[in-house]
């Protein structure tokens, strides 16, 4: 008992530091949801065999930031459903201009800075009329951390990756420098470091950001493969790891009842992947940001996030 | 009095070796998936079982390694070396040695000792524009060319990889550009000089479909002279990574279909276009095929187990060119001449299954890098 309590000391520290975090939802702004707002918050769910929704947000949070007034670079809304084993994954471009639950328009990779993981979920579920029943956050080091506490990743790479002008703000005394990345093609295990180049780089990128979210859905999927073969053994090495770099509002029980459902979706063709282009966004909002196609948008969203 | 002072003496240490035990048991029930890579050359029992023609070049985390008589050899320190690639004549071998900022083509020694340094890509300091990649060099036949990915022309932002040309010993300001690069797809990479003059090499895009896709190409004249060669694949199949066969008459490659799979795929060559596809291993997520010297399989490097490091592994050659059926027995003659009776029906053979050959894994525990192309000599 004693050599258990020793042994997942440091994982249950991260648990309480991390899971069950309290998220405070702003009263919902005018906006075309359907969702019911009288109940906006997420909600736990009683079983796991139900279809839930998570919003993962991952943040530049090096020194450029205040901490807790991050923008989230990456938002992606993930339906799991697990009667039928499968997984639709739909990433929105940070710079989507949106009225945001805290008032006002802007980005809506904003919402985060402003009121934390509340006014994000707010802003989803207002705006895009999908409930969300859990977040998941991760800052830059925690993404780097969490692949090299698992052992490094398996992916194909789609093309070279090329950015001269890289930020060199992880690992550097100079948030603002500049550095090189150069991820060559094809098949390849990555660990941490490259796997966030590959991942954040978006200069070479036709696509920009929405380019940069195909590839972080490469690397989500590779995660979740790799995270099955992850033992109770390996947890406590990982929650150090993590330690600070990931908050969440699932709470262990949770936790413990979706780590066997996950195992379970082994088959890669039950995994969608959605991303947001032309013609369901289109440039020319304000300060460079992307302008919604809302019915095409909603349209979307209410044929895979029912 | 004095035995319930032992006994609780003894229950302590009891209790104080339960959960030791139990620490030290839930310690060792840790899985594999973070152990870091062996070095090849710790590998034990040595890769003896089966033994590889040749030498064998390779990389893992910033070293370069050779593989002969089974056993692997460590030729460079881990500062950054990969990609290997023999010289023709066997004397030496060029390799690229990157850092974080630029990537420059060195020849080595056949025991990794650095002979001569072909480009300079270091650039000026704290100007990420002025510094330079240099990746996949390969010599001509005649050894008088370096071939290369480069990342010139770079606009800006758009920083992308072209096929570049230099005369050995010469200047990037010698060298012809031989590629037109699509913007913003990363480029050209991987050029393989061909005998006939042109080169074989992997030309990234923007499909039909608006995702990221690899095509083999073919080109036989500098991109300045006109229009740049063509494709060999087409844009669904989004092949890399092509390796020619000794006798010049297949091409090994690998494609992925838009998806995070890899197929080792092998198609006839005549010189100027590929024959009908073969997948040959659809199960493994393959990267980096070579051709043994002596035509007997083809190695390559792909996870040991699923999710892990990548491991090298040989795939014979009877998996994919299996030996042609025996002969059917022509019957003897029947000593005492000639038979005018009913003749019985001959028996029909059972149909031979041919068996299944499977790839051999000839490391377990290294850890190679799989965007560095296997340079195999005889």
């Amino acid at each position: 008992m004693a050599g258990s309590l020793a042994y997942f000391l440091p994982s249950a520290k991260l648990a309480w530091d991390a899971t069950g975090q309290v998220v405070s939802i702003p009263s919902p702004t005018a906006a075309p949801s359907p969702t019911d707002p009288s109940s906006p918050s997420p909600t736990a769910l009683a079983q796991p065999k139900d279809a839930f929704t998570v919003l993962l947000l991952g943040s530049d949070d090096d020194d450029k930031f205040y901490a807790d007034h991050v923008l989230t670079q990456s938002m992606i809304l993930v339906r799991v459903i697990p009667s039928t084993h499968s997984v639709i994954m739909l990433s929105i471009p940070r710079d989507l201009y949106v009225p945001l639950s805290t008032g006002g328009t802007g980005k809506i990779d904003g919402a985060y800075s402003y009121g934390g993981a509340g006014a994000a979920i707010a802003t989803v579920q207002n705006d895009f009329g999908v409930h969300v029943n859990d977040y998941i956050w991760i800052g830059l080091l925690g993404l780097i951390k969490l692949i090299d506490a698992i052992g490094g990743i398996d992916v194909v790479t789609s093309n070279p990756v090329v950015d001269d002008l890289y930020p060199q703000d992880i690992f550097s005394n100079n948030p603002y420098g500049y550095s090189r990345v150069a991820v060559l093609p094809g098949p390849q295990h990555l660990d941490g470091i490259h796997a966030m180049q590959y991942v954040r780089s978006r200069h070479g990128d036709l696509e920009s950001d929405i380019g940069r979210s195909k590839r972080q859905q490469q690397v989500l999927i590779a995660i979740r493969q790799k995270a099955k073969q992850v033992s109770p053994g390996d947890v406590p090495s990982i929650a150090a790891a993590l330690g600070g770099e990931i908050k969440t509002n699932i709470g262990l029980d949770r936790v413990a009842a979706l780590i066997p459902l996950a195992a379970s979706f082994d088959n890669p063709d039950a995994i969608t992947s959605l991303t947001m282009s032309s013609p369901l966004i289109h440039g020319g909002c304000p300060g460079g940001s992307l302008c919604p196609n809302w019915s095409a948008i909603l349209a979307l969203v209410r044929q895979y996030f029912p | 009095m004095i035995a319930r002072f032992f006994l609780g003496v003894g229950l302590c240490a009891l209790m104080l070796v339960s959960s030791f035990g139990t620490y030290m048991y839930l310690g060792g029930r840790h899985s594999k998936v973070a152990s870091p890579a062996e070095k090849p050359t710790a590998v034990s029992p040595r890769a003896t079982a089966f033994r590889l023609p040749g030498t064998i070049y390779l990389a893992q985390s910033g070293a370069i390694y050779s593989l002969s008589v089974g056993r692997f050899h460590q030729l460079t320190p881990q500062e950054g070396w990969m990609q290997p690639s023999v010289y023709p004549d066997g004397n030496y071998i060029l390799a690229v040695k990157r850092n974080d900022f630029y990537s420059d083509v060195y020849a080595l020694g056949r025991f990794g000792q650095v002979v001569r340094q072909w480009t300079n890509n270091a650039g000026r300091l704290n100007d990420t524009t002025s510094q330079h990649w240099s990746f996949y060099p390969r010599l001509s036949a005649d050894e008088n060319t370096l071939w290369m990915s480069y990342d010139e022309p770079k606009f800006g932002y758009d920083a992308l990889f072209s096929i570049w040309a230099m005369p050995l010993g010469g200047s990037i300001r010698q060298a012809r550009l031989w590629t037109n690069s699509n913007d913003y797809t990363g480029g050209d990479i991987g050029p393989i000089p061909l005998a006939t003059g042109g080169i074989m090499y992997t030309k990234y895009s923007y499909g039909p479909d608006g995702n990221r896709i690899g095509q083999i190409w073919l080109t036989t004249r500098p991109a300045a002279q006109g229009i740049e060669g063509r494709p060999l694949t087409s844009p669904e199949e989004d092949c890399m990574e092509p390796s020619i066969s000794p006798d010049g008459k297949l091409v090994a490659m690998i494609c992925t279909y838009e998806k995070q799979i890899s197929q080792l795929t092998l198609a006839t060559w005549n010189g100027s276009s590929l024959g009908p596809r073969s997948a040959v291993i659809t199960d493994q997520l393959v990267a980096q095929p070579a051709w043994a010297p002596d035509g007997s399989g083809i190695a390559y490097l792909a996870p040991g187990s699923a999710n892990g490091p990548f491991q090298l592994w040989f795939l014979p050659k009877e998996r994919y060119a299996p030996p042609p059926p025996s002969p059917t027995p022509v019957p003897t003659p029947t000593p005492g001449g000639p038979y005018n009776g009913t003749l019985p029906s001959p028996t029909p053979a059972p149909p031979v299954t041919p068996p299944v050959i499977k790839p051999i894994q000839i490391t377990a525990n290294s850890g190679f890098d799989a965007t560095s192309p296997i340079s195999w000599a005889g």
